[in-house]
């Protein structure tokens, strides 16, 4: 049997807001939304039976026959709430980022220094179906600091795209990032807007090939494997 | 097995799985998709003669929804599955149960009216 395990909330929700919060493994999504918010348990068990075919081994696999992911519930006056969903960050959920994003008001994306790449798929994802974005720059400790100036130019973004830092373990930082996000929305929404469009799940890494991202990559100290060429100008050595 | 392994109280799972609460189904009578913050809200039950039709998980949704709701509170309120929950509230919504509010403005964008007041309340908190 079914137990109610969270009370019923007092208020009437008369109107409802979310914003996707988006960004690489460890890179402080929950963190960030338990800054800000109430944070509440949600069970997607229909997301497995389609995600997990020919992933989880459906006998194996029990624990994953119930997918809990949390989101955050923050009370912005006595009708209107405003939910943080964080997306799944295994590559098997990203066919949710569709649902997540569907009449969403725009997304954070929380991007590490010390593995920038990870942001990659978010950006080019938030980018096509056009919903708002902003990046924080999570201020890990041990992360190296870029002038966000430099980490625009990695990530290859717009010059309309606030970056800004932020410490996702401090609700202040958080607000502050989910203030500039709103401020963004209303400067970017046009009059008429377009429904959001989904551009389908983003590919689960950004393709090699891409030349922006593998100057991005280089940039930030991945390995860039000279050609022979470059290796050896006067020709290759015996 | 090692007795280690053993799926014992929460960690076997849901005693009921939760095909068993929708009948076999895994789409909405309706076809249509609840997004996670539609709002929802239960009939004038004094209209609908009590809730001696309902099963205990209906039960327990149309009790949540004596006030505007979204599926998402819904979901996490009951633990049912997010799926589960779409397709329960689709078979009372045709029922007459419960009804979907209406968005305070067509499309999926809010005014900017509702936005400056997020940004107000987002400043005060």
């Amino acid at each position: 049997m079914v137990s109610v395990h969270s009370d019923v909330s007092a208020e009437s929700v008369l109107a409802a807001f979310k914003i996707v919060v988006a960004g690489g493994f460890g890179a402080g999504k929950t963190t960030l939304v338990g800054a800000v918010s109430e944070v509440r348990p949600l069970h997607t068990e229909e997301a497995l039976s389609r995600a997990g075919i020919g992933v989880d081994d459906p006998i194996a696999g029990k624990t994953t026959t119930t997918v809990a992911m949390d989101f955050g519930r923050i009370t912005i006056n006595d009708h209107l709430v405003l939910y943080l969903f964080g997306t799944p960050g295994q590559e098997r959920f990203w066919f949710m980022w569709d649902e997540l994003s569907y009449g969403a008001i725009g997304a954070v994306i929380l991007a590490d220094t010390r593995s920038l790449s990870d942001c990659f798929a978010s950006v080019d994802y938030f980018e096509k179906c056009q919903l708002p974005f902003v990046v924080a720059i999570n201020a890990f400790d041990d992360s190296p600091r870029y002038d966000p100036a430099d980490v625009r130019i990695a990530l290859d973004l717009g010059p309309a795209v606030p970056i800004m830092f932020c410490d996702a373990r401090h609700s202040g930082s958080v607000k502050e990032v989910l203030i500039t996000l709103v401020e963004h929305v209303l400067a970017t929404s046009p009059a008429t807007p377009d429904p959001v469009v989904s551009p389908g799940p983003p590919p689960a890494d950004p393709p090699p090939e891409d030349p922006p991202r593998l100057g991005a990559a280089g940039f930030f100290g991945a390995p860039t494997v000279p050609t022979a060429e470059e290796r050896w100008p006067a020709g290759r050595p015996a | 097995m090692a007795p280690a392994d053993k799926w014992i109280d929460r960690n076997a799972g849901p005693v009921v799985r939760p095909y068993a609460l929708t009948g076999g189904r895994t789409e909405q009578a309706d076809g249509q998709v609840l997004d996670l913050i539609t709002i929802v809200v239960a009939q004038d039950p004094a209209l609908l003669g009590g809730r001696a039709d309902l099963t205990p998980e209906e039960g327990m949704i149309v009790g949540l929804c004596q006030r505007p709701v979204t599926v998402t509170d819904l979901s996490s309120s009951t633990a049912l599955p997010l799926g589960v929950v779409r397709i329960l509230l689709a078979d009372l919504i045709q029922r007459g149960r419960i009804t979907v509010v209406p968005p305070l403005r067509p499309g999926d964008q809010p005014s900017a009216e509702l936005l400056k007041e997020v940004l107000h309340g987002l400043r005060t908190l």
